[in-house]
Order: C-alpha cells, then structure tokens, then sequence
C-alpha cells in the first residue's frame, strides 16, 4: 500500500457535500439524487451500493459532469483537492475546458458493458492513444508505444498485435482490460468505475477486480466503485456508502457498514447474498416490494413501505443523518436498536 | 477483399444477362412495333401489307423473340450496341455523346447532395430539437414529397424568365469552350436534381447521427476529456457514415434513373432524355442500350458501396 499523509485534509481526493441531481422530463422533476455527501480517500476504494435506479450511476456521472442535458445538478458541491488546489467541479462549465483538463488524466472513468463503451471504428491503440494525444507531451510513435505498454500492464496477451485491432475482436473481459488501460493511460488520481463487471462472467469479474486491486496499490489511485453486489464490497471497499432512491442510507468503513449494519436496508441487502458454505437449504430473504415511483415519492423515509420496522416516525419525515462514530452514519429512526444489534 | 469482388463482378454477369431478358421480354409484350411508329397512321393504312413484311424483315423484327434476343446480345459482345432503328444512327455513337452529359449531371447533383445532406443532418441531430432542427425538418418533408418537376418548372420562371440570371435549358452552344462556359447551364438542373436527395440524405444522417450519438462510447469519448467537435464529429460521424454511405450508394441509380425528368424539364441532352424519346418510338436496340446501362449501375453500385462499408465499418467482413 502506498503511504498516505495521515493529516485528514491532505487524505481526501474528492469530497462531495449535499449534492442533489435532479432529471427533468415532461415538466416533471425527478430528484435522481436528492442530499448526497461522501468522500473518496487518496488509494482507497469507495464502495457505493444500491440497486437499480437508486442513483448511483447519476452520482458518478455528476462528479464527470457527464448528465444528459436534461439534468442538472441542483445543490450542492463537488470538490476535486488536486495537487493545484482545491477545485470545484459542480461549478466548471460542462464539457468547458478546465472540465475536459481534469477528465481521463486526473479522474477517468470506466463503463459497464465495454463493448458498448468502445468505439467499434477505431481500434484500441487510438482509442487509448486519443487520451494520451490529449493530455500529455507524447506524439506519434510514443502514443503507440505507451499503449502497448499500458496493454501489457493490464494483462493483455500479445500487445503488439492487439493494439491494432478493433473492440469485436476483443473478449469481454479483454476488452474490458483495454478500457481500464485506457482509463489508465494518464495515470489518474481517481478512477470512477461503474459496474465494470456487470456485462461479464464470474471468473472474467474476479480478474477484472484484482486488476483493479493492483492498480490501487501501485499507483495509489483512489477507486469510487459502484455495484450491486455485496460481495464484491466484502472484497475491495475501504469504505462503503448505501443508497436508495437518492439517498445514502448508511456510509462507514467495510467493517462497520458489514459487521454492524445499522440502517435496515443495508441488514435486507447483506440477507438476500448467498453465503458459500451454508448449504442449498440457506434462508435468503428478498426484499420485499420495489423501488417507490421516483415521482410519486413517500414523504417520509424512502424504504419505509418495504421496511420490517417501520414505525409511524418513519413515515412523516426523513429521517436525520446521524453519527454512529465519526466515519459511521445511518439514516433511520430506529438505528440505536439496529446499532445495538437488534436482529429480526 | 479481392476475391470477393472478383467473385461479385462475375456473378454480376449471368444477373445483367437474365435482368436484360425480362426487359427485352416486357419490350416486346407492349402493343405495336418501330414499324408502326415509322409510319404515319396514314401511311400504314394505305400501305400493302407485303411491304411492311419487308421492312419487318429488313428490320430482323419477324425473327422469334429468341433468335432476337440473342442477336443482340451476340452484338453487344462483340461491342457493337447495334443502329437505331428510327435512324440508322450507331448506338454507341450516341451514348458517347449522351452519357457524359448524364454522368456530369448526376455527378454534380451526388457531391451537393452527399455535402449539403451530411452538413444539414448534423447539424439538425447537433441542435435536437432547436429552432434550425425543426426547420430543417419541415424543409426536409417538403424536400422529399414535391416532385422534382415542379422545383424545375419554378426554378426556370423565377431564375431564367424573370431574373434572367441563368440559361432556361439545354447544356451547351457552339461557341462554348470550356466547363466553365457550361457552367451557368449545369447550375439549375444538378440542383433541382439534388433536392430530393440531399433532403433524404439529411434526415438519414439526422437518424443515424442522433442514435450514434446516443452510444454509449460517445460518453466515453467525453470521459477522456476530448474537445465536442472532436466527440461529435469523429467518434459521432465516423460511426454515423456507414448508413449514410449505403442510402448514398443505392440513391445513385435512382439519381441517374431521376434524370430522366430534369432531363426533359431542362432540354438537357442526355441518356435519360434519350430513353424517352426512344421508349416512345419503341426504339428498341436504344432502350435495351440505356437499359443495360442502368441495369450494370446498379449492379456495380451494390458491390462498391459492399466495398466501402467494409473499408469504414471495421465490423463487416466480405464473403461469407
């Protein structure tokens, strides 16, 4: 691991603060991301976990300032603390030119299906040298050399060959690698990845994750890797933080957020994983219902309608953020009783 | 790649035979023959029939419809297109005087409409639902459903008649020496023929520009922080050209065929005037001619637009 200052201003890469993401379709609001606040720390992973819709992916795309146009962000604040100072992102101009400075060599990004986020015209050494031409001094034939190396890096088999070639003719998880040496190529301070195993098989997901293992020690970038599976969480994070329907529930380091859940989402996600060696016969709750319609909101706590322990608080308010340590929080009236370990 | 095409030219072959058959055989299904036209109605009520044998005869139209055939195509191997039956003129004489002039037009009418279409298409996908979009859109409809005539007769009475900037028709005089001298005749008929397909051409490069841009890649491209113009238009465009190419490829016969009525509309001396005037007097060895030309276009079209979605789309793979 690298070594990290251990002053706790210096160890943030990213901090966002109260950030709120609202879509607009038909002159209807729909608040994709309604109070976020959550920091990256410098070579740490952060785990954002949530299912579909809740507003992950609008997060990651908030800090890349890559909305559609029918989004904007609302409230709130994205700070980049770069080696130049602190910058806030939310306030650049979209795909302005301090915005495009900042993107692919100081915080890339990685996609979900990588065959999608390829371009299938061109192939992998332009689409990993357009990056470099961008950002950095190197022209012509380093371009080419740097991707082959940034291939090889990633496990890529016979770089020289594959640098010519196009995505199709790439595998899943192969290409993949190419998007990550890509995102790579700059040698970023922060790598957003959303759902980048999503599209690919078990085995294939587990090299792509210790890909990603390897790159956070050795070049020390901080990771914000949003997935849906908690297993995966267990694995990499150093920090988790849960969403639902705009909100993060609960937030903490992995062992607080795992071995002490204290927001009855989070207990209703670590009960419907699988657990190896439990046998075929393991209970596995589901959560019961679905996601509320994000225009026709409960007033109160988010979840309250699917919840085990709702009380009649829960529907008239949002619950208040508090503090269980000073890195664990939770959102839930009830979370003294959880905290406690109160189980169902 | 060169096999393929090799394969593709001589399956062409025995495809231009069998095409130029059914037109032979439609020709010969239609009422009346070049005899008849020759003729004047009165002339052919006063004539005696062993006469018009004769000159069926002299003519090879009392042969069966076989042998007929298969003379022609025996000429046509050994390159001679054969004589106009109304004139005795050499066909291919006259194709080598008519054909540039439609190729020069199709040609000019291509590149606007390749260009205006692109640029347009863009430009409206760029600017969803703005203002330019909306109307280039209705511009666009309007483009595609007014028959090319119309433009024609409009563009004469307003540019030649009553503006007097242009020549109302035709496409050379004697004492006209270079292009350029023939440009102002080029200017109204290459335009009105490249209405109907620039506006087809930038609705289509609008669709495929907006589902290009709506790729996931296009994210991509912005993530790795590249300048708009160059998201937009390299990996926006690039992917957007391979429908574009193909609508353009297969417009081209329709382009040529489409001449026939600019043709007529501004006296322009070419092939498709040519087809009419010989359709009429059911001039037969001349429609064959200008049949087979359309008919070869469209064939060699289909294999070099094949060709050329092969060259920009890295994903299509020719042969099997």
């Amino acid at each position: 691991m690298t070594t990290t200052t251990q002053l706790p201003v210096n160890d943030v890469a990213l901090s966002v603060r109260d950030l709120k993401t609202f879509f607009y379709t038909n002159k209807r609001c729909n608040k994709a991301v309604n109070g976020v606040s959550f920091e990256i720390r410098k070579g740490k992973t952060l785990c954002i976990v949530g299912e579909s819709g809740c507003g992950k992916s609008v997060t990651a795309s908030a800090i890349m300032q890559l909305l559609p146009t029918l989004s904007r962000i609302e409230q709130g604040e994205i700070v980049y603390h770069s080696e130049r100072g602190d910058i806030r992102l939310d306030t650049l101009e979209r795909n302005g030119k301090a915005m495009r400075s900042i993107r692919g060599s100081e915080i890339a990004m990685i996609f979900q299906d990588p065959m999608t986020a390829l371009n299938p015209v061109f192939t992998i050494g332009f689409q990993i040298a357009e990056n470099l031409r961008y950002h950095t001094a190197m022209r012509g034939r380093q371009l080419m050399d740097k991707a082959i190396d940034l291939l090889r890096s990633m496990g890529i088999p016979a770089p020289e060959r594959r640098v010519e070639q196009f995505p199709h003719q790439f595998s899943g998880g192969m290409r993949q690698r190419a998007m990550i040496a890509m995102a790579m190529a700059c040698n970023p301070k922060i790598l957003i990845a959303d759902e980048p195993t999503t599209a690919l098989d078990v085995t294939i997901q587990a090299q792509i994750f210790e890909l990603m293992a390897t790159l956070k020690r050795e070049h020390g970038t901080a990771i914000m890797l949003i997935t849906h599976d908690m297993g995966v969480v267990a694995e990499l994070a150093d920090d988790v933080a849960v969403m639902y329907m705009g909100n993060i529930v609960e937030a903490g380091t992995v062992d607080e957020v795992l071995r002490r859940p204290s927001h009855p989402y989070t207990r209703a996600l670590l009960d419907s994983v699988p657990v190896l060696g439990r046998g075929k016969n393991q209970d596995i709750r589901a959560i019961p219902g679905s996601t509320p319609d994000p225009f026709n909101r409960p007033k109160g706590c988010q979840f309250a309608d699917r919840c085990a322990y709702k009380l009649d608080a829960c529907e008239t308010a949002l619950p208040a953020e508090t503090h269980l340590s000073p890195t664990h929080r939770v959102m839930c009236v009830r979370h003294e009783e959880f905290a406690n370990g109160v189980r169902s | 790649m060169l096999a393929y095409v090799i394969r593709r030219v001589l399956i062409m072959i025995p495809m231009a035979v069998a095409i130029s058959f059914l037109i032979y055989l439609g020709l010969d299904a239609t009422p009346g023959d070049a005899v008849s036209f020759m003729l004047s109605p009165e002339q052919m009520s006063g004539a005696n029939p062993e006469r018009l044998a004769e000159l069926r005869e002299a003519l090879g139209l009392n042969q069966p419809l076989f042998v007929r055939y298969f003379i022609w195509l025996w000429g046509l191997l050994q390159g001679n297109f054969g004589y106009t039956l109304t004139g005795g003129v050499p066909i291919s004489d006259l194709l080598a005087r008519r054909l540039p002039a439609t190729l020069e037009l199709a040609a000019v009418a291509l590149v606007l409409s390749t260009v205006f279409g692109s640029i347009l298409g863009i430009i409206s996908a760029l600017r969803r639902g703005s203002a330019t979009d909306n109307t280039l859109t209705v511009v666009g409809m309007v483009g595609v459903s007014i028959p090319e005539f119309f433009f024609g007769l409009v563009a004469i009475t307003v540019f030649a008649l009553n503006l007097g900037w242009l020549p109302v028709g035709g496409r050379s005089m004697p004492q006209y020496i270079t292009f350029w001298d023939r440009l102002p005749h080029l200017v109204m008929p290459s335009l009105v023929l490249s209405i109907m397909m620039t506006a087809g051409v930038m609705r289509y490069a609008r669709a495929a520009m907006l589902d290009a841009l709506n790729k996931d890649f296009i994210k991509t491209a912005r993530s790795k922080g590249l300048p708009e113009w160059r998201v937009n238009l390299l990996h926006g465009f690039r992917v957007a050209l391979t429908p574009v190419v193909v609508l353009i490829g297969f417009r081209l016969p329709a382009l040529i065929g489409g001449s026939v009525i600019v043709e007529q509309v501004f006296q322009w001396p070419g092939v498709g005037s040519l087809f009419v005037l010989s359709v009429r007097n059911q001039d037969y060895p001349v429609v064959m001619a200008v049949a087979l030309i359309s008919v070869v276009t469209v064939l060699v079209v289909s294999v070099v637009i094949d060709v050329l979605t092969a060259i920009i789309d890295p994903r299509v793979r020719l042969g099997n």
